[in-house]
């Protein structure tokens, strides 16, 4: 498929509050990236917890950090998402709130092969004690557990309960890479695509695709959900999308203040396998 | 590579007036120029021509001026048209041929040498030449008839027999230093050099070379003009193996300039003279005046220069005659000195060097030196280890060698210091080594720091709460208005007000304080990347903030720890391994070095003396170096010749210390309430050791300096070990009980004894705990390969909801075996109780594959949360308690956290049964197999800790030192320390003591103390304003007056946190700490009485001493509590930014 998103990649920058770069571009296919126009040094975003910060503690003496528990909560789970280095998915939260997220998936092979979904993931605010987080497809994909009229996706029964420490959005969005993948038709919020499964597998098949091609065909338009950081598609365009898609893969991501001079390579000895100092060293001085 | 460009040769016109040449009358044009020249050779060759050399003064007269003139109108003649516009070799001058066909320079010298060579006829040669190579327009030193009569006249400079005079000298290196110049210009002049040489006289062939080296370590512009002409050498040199083959083997360069090394150290100050009582390192300023430092700084620095440009060979040769005829003979003696002077100092020099040499082969040799090598059985490493846990300046001095040491981000001192003892992760609960790679998702460790923050402490909460408040939900509630939410008016953090080299350094400060890669000049750099910089808005828009608003500088704590984070992962990540608890593999990582004391009979020994550890008890006393003891002992000495560095203290109990008397002269008299000090209250866990006879040998017998050496170690053992883990410390313990054997008197021996006595008992009641948990960490081993990671089948489901409620028996069980079921007891096991009824709804449902950790973990986070509420309770019954009582009831609660422990392991043990095959091997009828050794996380952390446990006790600036380096610890991404360190949750082996237990403990001492003292809120208010004054003094006073320097290392050293100075020559003067405090205190000062004359003022009825010893007591203690509160944010931040950092990829151009 040719085309490219423009987005400001969730690669290159978080919503939350961070500035930096913290990504591996080489997990980009193709893409571009462009900022939106958004004032510089954004001040950090989210929804208000309305419900009162998790982890505030029980005497609520320091209650003022709160926010940056949920804050750092929602980052540490974009964290995760980035080093699990799901194939296919990438999501970017939204500038509006940390509670948002906005996703793309690519679909490779099977069933919905060439599929490109976009959708957008909702985190309870009282996160991560409430319940388990929302998909939701911008396009109702003809999927047995997608609501052909919502969009949203089955999640809960693969988290019956969320629980924190165990559970983390990486998961969910595992998870909707697998229903593509590997097809339940129990319990079906689409009972006819469920039915068609199982009765007429060349039937279903072929809703599959127009239900891909209708996707792919708005691929284009613009976002659902009106917000900067939203991602959208636009046609390959050399002009543009070629230079970015080039520094994005010679894209080198260090330390925010690290300056050149400075010694910060790090110095190591130690042979790999071994764990005694000095133990890669050639030429030791003779004593 | 400043190096090299400093040595740009001059332009031609610099040295013009310096030159003796007349001034010339060639503005004319060539051939004019060429007239001139030859009817002055036709004058001097008349002369020369003769056949006997005619001694007549008239001649030489002649020939000189003669020959002035035609080497000047040489030098000034430019180089012929090129026929064709051939670029390249353009042709002789006119001049120049004329030199060259008729040898004239030859003939020249040759009529001098002939008729002998007068001192002032050499000079007057040296200087010719010296114009001639350095002015001259087209290059001359390729041509041999130039070449040969140079070497001729430096052979005669080399003549054993004439030699160069004295006067001669500066000529001479001069001219040396053009030759290497014009050779660095055209490589093809040293190729000429080294074959010309053997033609002519000397038999070192590379003529050059030997004149220069003996000017390697000499002072001033003659030194380092010959140290630049040598480097310009060894630059030419690198790629020319023959030359190098040469200067490695056939001179003596390179020993010359490590022994050089060793003659400059030794000449170095004994003794640094400081007054200020913050002062902890060397800084650039600091002994820039020192000429006998400044000269070794030299000779190091040329040292790393040529370590960075010559040729292997010339490098590894030199790096081997540094290590073993510097570092292992002068530097190994010298950090072994016994006398605390100049442990400080060679400790101070040590930091110094580190922080200055750049170049990684040269570090490597001194780190090499510094972890391995072997001075008396111990490493350097141990040895310096040792000292933190010392009562006076050493301690900071060492601390903040570690601090450089910490900075480098080096895996090989990072094992040796910390990682080696976590590899085989003996240290955690075998159930919970999966959780060492886990993260802080959700705050909670975090949170658990900041709720350490004592009430006493949050003093503004109420009105910050508010405001911060009122800033998050305004940034909420427009998030897409485009103007940015106000600024608040922001404090510093701790960071900046006590701008720490380490991890303020983001850059400049942090990582690597010290060790620049390039040798450029960085002033203009850094200082503007400085996170913390003055400029910088956050410290401006503070400028009308007086006290510190406590909650609102979290945010520059999360950006901090970001920024440490960020740049300590990436300087690690060319490490081998990511030493997360797998790799390298816990089961085949050698055993760390144990406790020093393997003999179990030892390790039951009491230690009150635990201030030192290193070598074994079994030695024999007379092979064992004492060095702090007799460092203690010199202490005691040199309070005794110049009575005013240490001070005595007797306290109530009979107990006296030695205490360097702070820059006020006060002298304290420490004044033992039982109430604050928990520290000295013995360590034993049983309550019927009373004060008193934990003691009872240190008499009061103030005049003996080994008591008082007892006493303030008793104190360090208290914070080494505290209560509970007697047998992490064996080591101290061996070797301290020896040295009682030796230093003491036999009657102190005698009731040392006694005492070893009395903590066997403890020891062995303590044993009922531990061993529970033994058994089952043992018999889990077998259980290691169920314990799956199952990170992705997520869509898999696993019933595991039986899995808690199957067990509820055996917690309980596990508790009621303990010996006494107090009331704190009992409330800790109804507490476990209502746990594990709650424990079905809050059991795992289905659809969740991790359903085993699932629960171990909820478990254990309930557990944790059930801990807190019963420590809450036994402190708040516990308060009001003397001290004694308090100590042993927060013995008690940790007794209560490893019956919980045991609890959780039993149930755990409960799980694993339930799961399947592995149950057979986790019976907990395996106790025997335990590990030889009891988990030990090493002498470093041992030491931090028993120095962060007392806190309260410990001066402000030791406190800073302390804090920076855990946080600067804790900044390092291995899982394996970061779980140590900062993840709250981890169950611990009995015997380890955690960060938040140490730091809990220091919670309670400061609650006491705040609750013993009325006034202690204004004395707090008092303190942040003297500290935030103090920070902004050091802001003001920083930046700018950095003079020429050619490192970074400096620049950071002038943002350094001590405001003292370090005088080594004006050493009356008035410090700048005891300005800038003077400058503070003017600035805070409201009407009311400024912190330190409230803090002086002292109760009445007391003495002078004791108000005074009070009032010091009272000052440590109230600045602890301000470091403190910083102190968990800044923790609190690095655990919450560890989750969100993601790992840099290895270098592509790993190096090796």
């Amino acid at each position: 498929c040719k085309h490219s998103w423009n987005t400001c990649s969730s690669h290159q920058q978080s919503a939350l509050s961070l500035p930096d770069q913290r990504a591996s571009p080489a997990r980009l296919p193709f893409g571009k990236k462009q900022l939106p126009p958004i004032p510089k040094n954004a001040a950090p975003i989210t929804k208000p917890a309305s419900t009162g910060t998790p982890a505030q503690s029980a005497n609520g003496t320091h209650a003022s950090y709160g926010p940056f528990y949920l804050e750092y909560s929602l980052l540490a789970e974009f964290t995760l998402v980035i080093k699990q280095k799901l194939p296919g998915i990438y999501v970017q939260p939204s500038y509006k709130s940390a509670l948002m997220w906005f996703g793309v998936i690519f679909i490779r092979h099977g069933l919905y092969q060439d599929g490109v979904f976009k959708f957008t993931v909702y985190i309870p605010d009282n996160y991560p004690d409430g319940e388990c987080p929302k998909l939701v497809f911008d396009i109702p994909v003809f999927h047995p557990l997608v609501d052909p009229v919502s969009g949203e996706l089955d999640v809960r029964r693969a988290f019956n309960k969320w629980r924190r420490n165990h559970n983390h959005i990486w998961q969910v969005l595992m998870y909707a890479r697998t229903v593509f993948y590997k097809i339940n038709t129990t319990e079906p919020l689409n009972p006819e695509a469920a039915v068609l499964y199982e009765k007429d597998v060349q039937l279903f098949k072929s809703k599959v695709v127009d239900s891909v091609k209708l996707c792919n065909s708005h691929l284009f338009d613009q976002p659902k959900i009106d917000d900067p950081y939203a991602i959208s598609f636009s046609p390959w365009n050399p002009a543009v999308h070629e230079e970015a898609k080039e520094r994005m893969f010679t894209y080198k991501r260090r330390p925010e203040d690290h300056h050149k001079g400075t010694q910060v390579s790090g110095l190591s000895w130690v042979k790999p396998g071994s764990t005694q100092p000095f133990s890669k060293d050639d030429s030791p001085p003779q004593s | 590579m400043s190096w090299l460009s400093r040595l740009n040769p001059r332009a031609p016109g610099s040295r013009s007036g310096r030159s003796a040449a007349p001034s010339s009358p060639c503005t004319a044009d060539p051939e004019t120029c060429l007239m001139v020249f030859e009817n002055h050779w036709r004058q001097v060759s008349w002369v020369l021509e003769q056949q006997e050399p005619s001694s007549s003064s008239d001649d030489l007269t002649a020939v000189r001026n003669h020959t002035d003139q035609m080497l000047c109108l040489l030098a000034e003649e430019r180089p012929a048209e090129s026929p064709e516009g051939a670029p390249g070799v353009a042709p002789m001058g006119p001049i120049l041929e004329l030199v060259v066909t008729q040898n004239i320079l030859a003939g020249l010298v040759q009529w001098h040498l002939r008729r002998g060579l007068d001192p002032d006829s050499q000079g007057a040669l040296l200087k010719l030449f010296e114009m001639l190579i350095g002015q001259s327009q087209q290059p001359l030193l390729q041509h041999t008839a130039i070449l040969h009569p140079l070497l001729r006249l430096l052979g005669a400079c080399a003549d054993p027999e004439l030699g160069c005079p004295l006067a001669l000298e500066n000529s001479l290196v001069l001219l040396l230093n053009q030759i290497c110049v014009s050779m660095a210009r055209q490589p093809v002049v040293l190729e000429m050099l080294f074959r010309a040489a053997p033609a002519q006289q000397g038999s070192t062939n590379l003529l050059i070379f030997s004149l220069l080296v003996p000017f390697i370590h000499r002072d001033g512009a003659i030194g380092q003009q010959a140290r630049d002409a040598l480097l310009l050498v060894m630059a030419a040199s690198a790629s020319h193996e023959a030359v190098a083959r040469y200067i490695a083997e056939n001179s003596y360069f390179c020993p010359v300039l490590a022994t050089g090394l060793s003659a400059l150290y030794s000449s170095l100050p004994r003794k640094i003279e400081v007054r200020g009582d913050d002062w902890h390192a060397l800084r650039r300023e600091d002994w820039m005046g020192v000429s006998s430092l400044v000269l070794f700084m030299n000779s190091l620095e040329f040292c790393n220069a040529v370590v960075q440009v010559a040729h292997p060979l010339v490098r590894s040769q030199l790096l081997d005659y540094l290590h073993n005829g510097f570092l292992v003979p002068v530097m190994g003696p010298a950090l072994h000195k016994s006398s605390v002077d100049e442990m400080i100092a060679s400790t101070a020099y040590l930091d110094l060097f580190l922080r200055s040499v750049s170049e990684t082969s040269l570090l490597k040799t001194f780190l090499r030196f510094f972890l391995l090598h072997r001075h008396d059985n111990d490493t350097i490493l141990d040895t310096l280890l040792t000292r933190i846990s010392s009562n006076s300046r050493l301690c900071m001095v060492s601390l903040s060698l570690f601090r450089t040491l910490l900075s480098l981000n080096c895996e090989d001192i990072m094992l040796q210091l910390v990682l080696r003892y976590l590899l085989p992760c003996t240290h955690v609960m075998l159930s919970q080594r999966r959780a060492i790679r886990e993260a802080d998702l959700y705050g909670k460790s975090a949170d658990k720091f900041l709720s350490l923050i004592p009430e006493c402490c949050r003093l503004n909460a109420g009105s910050s709460a508010d405001e911060d408040g009122a800033f998050w939900g305004k940034v909420l509630n427009s998030p897409t208005t485009e103007s940015p939410a106000p600024p608040r008016p922001s404090t510093p953090s701790r960071l900046s007000f006590f701008i720490r080299q380490q991890s303020s350094g983001g850059g400049s400060g942090g990582g690597a304080p010290s060790t620049p890669t390039s040798m450029e000049p960085l002033q203009s750099g850094p200082s503007s990347s400085h996170p913390l910089s003055p400029e910088s808005p956050m410290h401006q828009q503070q400028a009308n903030t007086e006290c510190l608003d406590w909650d609102s500088d979290y945010l520059e704590y999360l950006k901090d720890a970001r920024r440490g984070i960020e740049i300590c992962s990436w300087a690690c990540r060319d490490w081998s391994a990511p030493y997360d608890g797998e790799n390298p593999s816990p089961n085949t990582a050698p055993p760390p070095p144990p406790p020093p004391t393997s003999n179990p009979s030892m390790a039951m020994f009491p230690e009150h003396f635990s201030f030192q550890q290193g070598g074994s008890s079994n030695t024999p006393p007379g092979q064992q170096r004492a060095p702090i003891v007799a460092a203690a002992r010199a202490e005691w000495s040199s309070s005794e010749r110049d009575s005013g560095e240490w001070d005595v203290t007797i306290g109530k109990n009979n107990c006296i210390s030695l205490t360097p008397r702070s820059k006020k002269r006060s002298l304290q008299r420490e004044e033992l309430l039982p109430k604050p000090i928990p520290h000295l209250v013995p360590s034993s866990s049983s309550s019927a050791a009373p004060l008193s006879t934990s003691h009872p040998a240190s008499s009061p017998a103030p005049h003996n300096p080994t008591s008082a050496i007892t006493v303030s170690y008793q104190a360090m053992y208290n914070g080494v070990t505290g209560q509970g883990d007697g047998c992490s410390d064996n080591r101290d313990r061996g070797l301290e009980v020896k040295k009682v054997k030796r230093d003491l008197g036999e009657q102190q021996y005698l009731d040392e004894n006694a005492n070893q006595n009395g903590s066997l008992v403890t020891c062995s009641s303590q044993s009922c705990t531990t061993l529970p948990q033994s058994i089952f960490s043992n018999s889990e081993m077998g259980d290691r390969p169920n314990q799956i990671s199952s990170q992705s089948s997520i869509t898999q489901p696993t019933s595991d909801t039986k899995l808690l409620t199957s067990d509820t028996s055996n917690p309980p069980s596990a508790s009621s075996d303990l010996p006494e079921a107090n009331q704190t007891q009992q409330s800790v096991e109804s507490l476990i109780q209502e746990l594990l009824e709650q424990a079905p709804g809050e059991a795992p449902l289905p659809g969740d594959s991790n359903g085993q950790g699932i629960s171990i973990e909820a478990f254990t986070q309930e557990l944790r949360e059930l801990e807190d509420r019963v420590k809450e309770r036994s402190r708040a019954a516990c308060q009001q308690e003397e001290t004694a009582r308090e100590s042993l009831s927060s013995e008690r609660q940790e007794e209560e956290q490893q019956q919980l422990s045991s609890a959780l392991e039993v149930k755990l043990t409960g799980d694993t049964k339930e799961d399947g095959p592995a149950v057979g091997l986790c019976s907990p009828a395996r106790p025997l197999n335990q590990p030889a050794y009891q988990p030990y996380t090493g002498p470093f952390m041992v030491v931090l800790f028993a120095k962060l446990e007392n806190m309260l006790q410990n001066s402000l600036y030791v406190n800073i030192l302390l804090t920076g380096i855990v946080a600067q610890l804790a900044c390092y991404p291995q899982p394996l320390l970061r779980s140590f360190l900062l993840n709250t949750n981890m169950v611990f082996q009995p015997s380890i003591k955690s960060l938040i237990q140490v730091l809990g403990s220091v919670k309670n001492r400061i609650e006491a103390f705040a609750a013993s003292h009325e006034d202690f809120p204004a004395m707090l208010k008092k303190a942040q304003q003297y500290l935030v004054a103090r920070g902004k003094l050091d802001w003001a006073d920083s930046p700018a007056a950095v003079p020429t320097l050619r490192r970074s290392d400096s620049l950071v050293k002038s943002r350094k946190p001590s405001l003292g100075d370090l005088i080594l020559r004006h050493t009356n003067s008035p410090t700048r700490a005891r300005h800038a405090a003077q400058l503070a205190l003017a600035h805070v000062r409201d009407g009311s009485q400024s912190l330190h004359s409230a803090l002086f003022r002292g109760g009445g009825g007391a003495s002078g001493l004791e108000k005074q010893a009070e009032a010091l007591r009272v000052k440590n203690a109230v600045y602890c509590a301000v470091i403190f509160c910083e102190f968990l944010k800044e923790l609190a931040a690095l655990a919450q930014e560890h989750a969100v950092t993601l790992p840099f990829p290895h270098s592509p151009e790993a190096e090796e």
